[in-house]
């Protein structure tokens, strides 16, 4: 097949790793039976054992249950922030390249307002409203995100509109959906793939941003930043505790690059 | 007298083949010498061994003798400027885009010969005087048009003083005019000097290698199939190549290579009043008045900038007239309407394959399948070029696909837009043929654009020449 | 000379860009004020006048600096009113005007900035060229693998693994703290290493672009030198895609500034920011997020200018069309496929 034939090394890589985060996920919440809040303090980090795989943390909590729930939580956040930022992205792009004038003007005036700020700050402001709120930073990510696929797919909707390919196609009388298909959407749809990977990263790494600087979920809630800050103080005493966070916010976000890379 | 290049036994490889036999060659001072033959041929890597400036994976072997002393690579990278200069194949592409034009000279005097920068600053302003550049001295390249480039280009590389000049393609993708205008400044390099000047020019363009005259060696795949003197080889070629390739050049086509039509009183298909158009602030044209019969084929042709693409895309609809108007005498569908593009690969969704592309056509507007089989036949072309996609198919034969699409349509009117400039002599030839024989078979009426007047002449019914937002016929 | 049409150009459209964000954060931060939960006034008025002092009275005088006791469209007007008169109000916690706060926390920032900004030229440019003349080859690979693997780690990550590194294990310098310049070193290293990995790759690229470039070998056909040919029609070369590319970054730099200042204790803007945002203290969100994004437009600007300065091609359509950015998706592009 054409698709797996364009596939490089690194981005099997990523895809694996991908792979491996899921299936951990998944199969935590499926078979996992600690429960991440609860609390048992005499059960202070203990080494990983037979009952606790991955140790516990300060309160004595599971940080196998933690830790599913923590990569559980990023990878939901990270598709959804994909899956809205991009239709609304695609779909807003194409109308603005295809039609211009006015709708175009309007489109991009919004798109100028969203990128006058830092995308962090924005999401910082968004989870203020509603503190702790996972669907704040949800909204507040794919504003931020959705802005780079639209200007990325009303570039090439506007290229592809003046290409001779799509101008041939009109003059033998084929429909708006034959046009987007045939000439525009292959044009789209590999830059689309890479910007996606490098938006999952994003919006991984931005709810960690949020969780870290203490104003984005709240505890006891298992999200990856939130769990960093919260184990650093104890980086003596148990550093494979506040290695795991850490490790799989990187993993998260090689996976996503790998991913997004193309052949040189 | 000492020869200025002598190469022999000149091997070029990649890591994994040869890429050219081995080869000698004697270029002499006031004697210039071109090398002819289609592009991929291997001639611009001769060249580029000669100067040392293989891309990085190439190799070559060989003895290469500047003025008699014979010099390896890097001996002969120090010679450049000074002794030995190569103009670039796309002088556009070749000149700092960040940098003002006279800079690009003067900074050769500065570094190279290590003039004052006054001195430098005089000697450059007086180059670009002598090649008509005195006031773009402060233009950055992408001010400058194709031929402004082309001698500036021509300035830098000469700048140091050079004897021997190495051109590569000097002409690609320049119109007629704009070509003559570089073998004259090609010429008077030797001109200048003759006992000290050589020039070695590599081309697919037999009209440049006739105009540059001296000797010519024709080569193909790396491989030599001829030299002598240029009178020799392009009135009596001795290997069928070059006998083909002359051939195939417009100002050699035989007179019986298209059958002219019967002359009929036929009807109008369209008729232009007044039409006018600008762009970019300047009128391309401004009242044109054009008959159009059905079934006629008009050539038009102009020089580049001259606004020919944009009067055929007017008569398509596809871009509006500023004023004037065309009138119909026929009821004409969108989609009988149609044209032929420069780059024939443009024209097609790419990673489809064509037949696909062909089928949705046929879909579309419920035609027969049955026509596609004489088409194929009509354009010699075979079926098994339907399953690739677009980048899978040659040039000429993708500009035959997209013909035939055209003509599946029934089409009333086709603007063929230098539908065969990209593509190399032998095969424009035979689109060409192909394309007017289908048209009038069709009896579809046409506007062929070209820049080369007698490809127009040998093929259309009448030449309309635009110039100056003004049609003029040619006889 | 840069043409007057360009410059003028340049300062519209981030002029533009400086209302709409104030009036997004003002609009923001609205919102953010008339959602407060009612019991809010009390708790304000207790942190500032102790639990002993809370009357309705001084609740009810705390509604009415917040403005809650209007409609929300007047509110609204005022809220942004008061925003074009650059009165920021006072903060909900300390009762100090939001300004005070502010200037002394940009130069806190300011030195962050600079020093990260210094950092990442330090190490992105060698590390960049080196890359991009030997493309392909063992120190090329070498910088693209430390490249990917600091690009895979938030900011504060990298800035773990570095206190951990020079502060913890070998006490080289101090973890957290101001007031010194030995403090400025940490917080420091870890935005220009953060940056470097990126622009390195991104000065790999333009120098590879660059070399192979027909203009770059036919300078040297002229008869340069390899030396003067990399001075001459190199170096301006290379800069402008990196240079368009810094204003991208700009992004990441602000993002890192706010997370660094938190790892550190480092008492700048971004510090401010998350601190009053934990601490629900509107006005001060409200100045602390207007200060960081004007500090993102100027930076911006900066960027511009020097884009313009660099590259007479933006020269001239700047001056012929109005929408000429310097900072195009051409950079954008660029980013990506920088990534790996």
């Amino acid at each position: 097949m054409r698709l797996i034939n364009t596939v490089t090394r690194r981005q099997w890589l990523g895809t694996a790793i991908l792979l491996v985060l899921v299936l951990f996920a998944v199969l935590e919440g499926l078979f996992g039976s600690a429960d991440p809040a609860r609390q048992q303090l005499m059960n202070r980090f203990l080494a990983p054992s037979a009952e606790h795989w991955l140790g516990t943390d300060q309160f004595g909590r599971s940080n196998l249950a933690r830790m599913g729930e923590a990569v559980r939580l990023s990878l939901l956040l990270a598709v959804m922030c994909v899956v809205t930022a991009a239709s609304l992205g695609i779909g807003l792009g194409v109308v603005a390249g295809w039609r211009g004038g006015w709708t175009d003007k309007a489109l991009n005036f919004l798109v100028t307002t969203v990128l006058a700020l830092p995308g962090l700050v924005l999401v910082l402001l968004f989870a203020a409203i509603v503190p702790g709120s996972f669907v704040m930073l949800y909204v507040g990510i794919a504003i931020t995100l959705w802005v780079e696929y639209f200007r990325l797919v009303r570039a090439i909707t506007q290229q592809r509109m003046q290409s001779p390919q799509l101008q041939a196609s009109n003059m033998l009388g084929f429909g708006r959906w034959y046009l987007f298909k045939r000439h525009i959407w292959p044009g789209l749809a590999s830059q689309v793939f890479t910007l996606m990977a490098f938006g999952a990263a994003s919006a991984v790494l931005a709810m960690a941003a949020t969780g870290f600087v203490y104003v984005g979920l709240k505890p006891p809630t298992a999200e990856l930043g939130l769990m960093i800050v919260e184990l650093f103080p104890y980086y003596a005493e148990a550093p494979w505790v506040l290695a795991q966070p850490l490790v799989a916010l990187f993993l998260l976000i090689l996976g996503c690059n790998l991913l997004a890379s193309k052949p040189s | 007298m000492t020869p200025l290049i002598d190469v022999s036994g000149l091997t070029i490889r990649s890591a994994s083949q040869p890429l050219m036999q081995p080869l000698a060659l004697t270029l002499h001072a006031g004697r210039p010498l071109t090398i002819l033959g289609e592009t991929g041929s291997g001639k611009s890597l001769l060249a580029q061994a000669i100067m040392g400036l293989l891309p990085d994976g190439l190799h070559s072997d060989g003895d290469v003798c500047i003025q008699g002393q014979r010099l390896s690579t890097s001996e002969r990278q120090a010679l450049w400027g000074k002794q030995l200069a190569m103009l670039p194949q796309e002088p556009a592409r070749a000149l700092d885009p960040t940098m003002a034009s006279q800079q690009q000279v003067s900074e050769v005097h500065q570094l190279v010969l290590q003039h004052t920068p006054e001195q430098s600053q005089q000697r450059s302003a007086e180059s670009l005087q002598s090649l008509g550049l005195v006031n773009d001295g402060d233009k950055i390249p992408s001010q400058l048009s194709g031929g402004m480039a082309q001698r500036l280009a021509f300035a830098a590389a000469t700048a140091a003083g050079a004897q021997i000049v190495l051109a590569d393609e000097p002409t690609k993708g320049l119109d007629a005019s704009r070509r003559n205008d570089v073998c004259r400044l090609l010429r008077q390099h030797i001109e200048r000097s003759p006992e000290r000047h050589g020039l070695l020019t590599i081309t697919h363009d037999v009209d440049v290698a006739r105009q540059l005259g001296g000797d010519i060696i024709v080569m193909r795949k790396g491989e030599i199939l001829e030299r002598g003197s240029a009178e020799q080889v392009l009135n009596q070629p001795s290997s069928d190549y070059a006998r083909q390739l002359i051939a195939a050049a417009p100002s050699n086509w035989p007179n019986g290579l298209f059958e002219q039509p019967v002359p009929i009183p036929s009807k109008l298909l369209l008729e232009t009043r007044g039409l006018g158009k600008q762009r970019g602030g300047r009128q391309l044209f401004g009242s044109l008045n054009l008959q159009l019969a059905e079934g006629e084929i008009l050539g038009l042709c102009g020089d580049s900038g001259s606004g020919k693409s944009t009067l055929g895309d007017v008569l398509l609809g596809l871009v509006s007239a500023d004023s004037g108007d065309i009138h119909w005498h026929t009821r004409v569908q969108r989609w009988q309407k149609l044209k032929l593009y420069q780059e024939p690969p443009a024209a097609f969704a790419d990673g489809v394959a064509l037949g696909q592309l062909i089928d949705d056509v046929i879909q579309l507007h419920g035609l027969a399948h049955q026509q596609v089989a004489p088409l194929l036949e009509a354009l010699s072309l075979d079926a098994s070029l339907l399953e690739r996609p677009s980048n899978e198919v040659s040039g000429g034969e993708l500009q035959r696909i997209a013909l035939l699409r055209a003509l599946l349509m029934r089409p009333k009117l086709l603007i063929a837009d230098e539908p065969t400039s990209r593509l190399d002599p032998v095969s424009a030839r035979d689109v060409t043929v192909l394309m007017t024989r289908a048209l009038r078979a069709a009896h579809c009426s046409a506007v062929f654009i070209s820049h080369d007047l007698d490809q127009l002449r040998h093929s259309c019914d009448r030449v309309l020449q635009l110039s100056e937002g003004q049609l003029h016929p040619i006889g | 000379m840069m043409p007057a049409a360009a410059i003028r150009n340049l300062l519209l459209r981030r002029l533009l860009q400086l209302l709409l964000m104030a009036w997004a954060i003002g609009t923001i931060t609205f919102v953010l004020v008339r959602s407060l939960p009612g019991d809010m006034a009390y708790r304000i008025a207790a942190e500032r006048y102790g639990d002993d002092a809370i009357t309705t009275a001084a609740a009810a005088s705390v509604r009415q600096e917040l403005g809650l006791d209007v409609p929300a469209w007047q509110h609204y007007l005022n809220w942004l009113l008061e925003l074009v008169q650059l009165n920021l109000g006072n903060s909900l916690v300390s009762g100090d005007p939001v300004i005070h706060n502010l200037q002394h926390q940009l130069s806190y920032t300011l030195a962050l900035v600079f020093a990260g900004l210094l950092v990442s030229l330090l190490l992105a440019i060698p590390i960049g060229l080196l890359a991009g003349f030997k493309a392909n080859r063992g120190a090329d690979h070498l910088s693209l693998l430390a490249s990917t693997l600091i690009r895979a780690q938030p900011v504060f990550s990298v800035g773990l693994l570095l206190i951990f590194l020079l502060a913890m294990n070998i006490q080289w310098l101090p973890v957290a703290g101001f007031g010194e310049l030995k403090h400025l070193i940490l917080p420091a290293l870890t935005l220009g290493i953060c940056m470097a990995a990126v622009s390195s790759r991104i000065i790999r690229n333009s120098t590879v672009d660059v070399t192979r470039s027909a203009y770059y070998q036919f300078a040297r056909v002229k008869g340069l030198s390899r030396w003067h040919t990399f001075v001459h029609h190199g170096v301006r070369n290379i800069s402008v895609p990196v240079v368009a590319y810094l204003g991208i970054q700009t992004v990441m730099l602000i993002e890192g500034v706010i997370m660094i200042e938190s790892l550190f204790a480092w008492p700048g803007i971004g510090h401010a920011l998350s601190h009053a945002i934990f601490s629900r203290d509107v006005p001060m969100i409200q100045g602390a997020a207007l200060l960081m994004g004007m500090l993102f437009v100027v930076i911006n600007a900066l960027v511009d200018a020097i884009c313009l300065w660099l590259d007479p091609r933006l020269q001239l359509s700047a001056s012929t069309s109005n929408n000429a950015s310097p900072t195009n998706s051409t950079g954008k592009k660029t980013a990506q496929e920088a990534s790996l």
